[in-house]
């Protein structure tokens, strides 16, 4: 009776496992599960163990630490992309490949864990923050083409400004590749020769969910390690992110961040208008105030004409008070006479007077 | 890209803004003002042209960035 059994699979147990590995990878090359983390725990700095757990079971996980890019804790709703598999001591276990938290109260959860760490580390800093230049010429965008807030920030920025050269990394700005792909396209930007003055990372509004690409661990150190300066721009205003915070400049929107890169051509227009208009006035004063300086120079120089005319007039009138008592008649006016002649006896002389000539006779001559 | 005798607009406007600042500086001549203004009057209706025409040159990189180089 024993040999009319089937014929039954036989296995060594190294076959054994290798073929239910085999299975596995042939029905879930790839599977995603979600349980809730237990036992968490990172050894030698390198490798990542954790238990995934619901009400009706549990099942063991290991990842490396590199792969972790968000963090948890035990307690914590998780999804994890994973390969199943059968170790060798015949143990099943998932080895994942990327986790992230489920649900909106462990995405908050992460975020926050997240944030105190790089906040300790200083990553957001203030101090660390580099302004962007006042009329970028050249500028690096990192954004899905087909997002609606890189249209906006495209729109925004043709109405604002001009003559910018603008070269896009298209990449993907949400789901499991989106924080690697946007890695890349940092450091692309980072190597080029000519590099952009800024780097812009857009996205427009979403769920938590849709926007936890930008809570990545990877993505944010990136970010603040960037030698570019960085402007990101990502969901709505209520949004925050940890791009957000680890970026040069954090924009509410894209279209704020548009508006934040660039001044609008109209107010510059405005402005230059402004300054050139600003000048007219500028130009009056100076002639006024020209105008002012010459006439004060000319009363100056009448004043001091006047000073020296009534001077001279004043000595030419001493002079001719001078030259007044000279004059011979003068002499005579007071009583004197003047005599001409020759002063010997007998000679004759003539002797004028104010009001008379008189001829007379020299009689004697006396010496005093 | 700038050239010298090509100026960008930021390039203009700060030319633009050095020339306001002449006429408040020590270096200011009555003589140079009228030339001054002049220059100043052209570099604004540069500047209005400039940006009333100018379009931003937007190019999608042809480098993939979905896979490790």
């Amino acid at each position: 009776m024993e040999n009319e059994l089937p014929n039954l699979p036989t296995f060594s147990v190294s076959d054994l496992i290798a073929s239910v590995n085999q299975t596995f990878e042939y029905a879930y090359p790839t599977l995603e599960v979600t349980g809730e983390v237990a036992s968490f725990k990172v050894n030698q700095g390198k490798f990542v163990f954790f238990d995934l757990k619901d009400a009706g079971g549990s099942v063991g996980c290991f990842m490396m630490v590199w792969q972790l890019r968000v963090p948890i804790e035990d307690g914590m709703r998780v999804v994890v992309q994973a390969t199943p598999k059968l170790t060798q001591w015949g143990k099943f276990s998932l080895t994942v490949q990327s986790v992230r938290p489920s649900g909106e109260g462990d995405l908050r959860k992460s975020f926050e864990l997240l944030k105190r760490k790089l906040e300790l580390e200083g990553l957001f800093a203030p101090e660390r923050k580099r302004p962007l230049p006042e009329m970028p010429q050249h500028i690096g965008v990192i954004s899905s083409t087909q997002a609606a807030g890189y249209a906006d920030f495209i729109k925004i920025l043709g109405d604002r400004w001009g003559g910018i050269r603008v070269d896009v990394a298209q990449v993907q700005v949400q789901g499991r590749d989106a924080p690697d792909q946007m890695i890349r396209a940092i450091n692309y930007f980072n190597e080029q020769a000519e590099l952009p003055e800024v780097i812009v990372i857009i996205r427009g509004g979403g769920s938590a969910d849709d926007l936890a690409a930008f809570n990545d661990e990877l993505l944010v150190r990136e970010i603040a390690a960037s030698r570019i300066p960085t402007l990101v721009g990502v969901g709505h205003e209520t949004d925050e992110s940890l791009a957000d915070l680890a970026a040069d400049v954090r924009a509410a929107t894209p279209s704020n961040a548009a508006q934040l890169l660039v001044p609008d051509r109209r107010q510059l227009i405005a402005m230059s208008r402004q300054l050139v208009a600003a000048l007219l006035p500028r130009m009056e004063r100076v002639l006024d105030d020209s105008r002012v300086q010459v006439r004060l120079l000319m009363a100056q120089a009448i004043d001091q004409a006047e000073i020296r005319i009534t001077t001279a007039i004043d000595q030419l009138a001493v002079m001719q008070r001078y030259i007044a008592e000279l004059n011979p008649a003068q002499v005579l006016v007071r009583g004197y006479a003047i005599m001409r002649g020759e002063a010997t006896p007998g000679a004759a002389i003539v002797v004028e007077t104010i009001d008379t000539i008189i001829t007379a006779e020299v009689t004697h001559v006396d010496q005093k | 890209m700038s050239t010298k005798n090509n100026p960008t607009i930021t390039e203009k406007m700060a030319m633009l803004r050095d020339i306001t600042a002449w006429f408040d500086s020590d270096e200011f001549v009555i003589e140079q003002a009228t030339g001054k203004f002049a220059e100043a009057e052209k570099l604004a209706r540069d500047i209005e042209q400039d940006l009333a025409h100018a379009k931003n040159d937007i190019t999608v990189l042809k480098q993939k960035f979905d896979q490790a180089a």
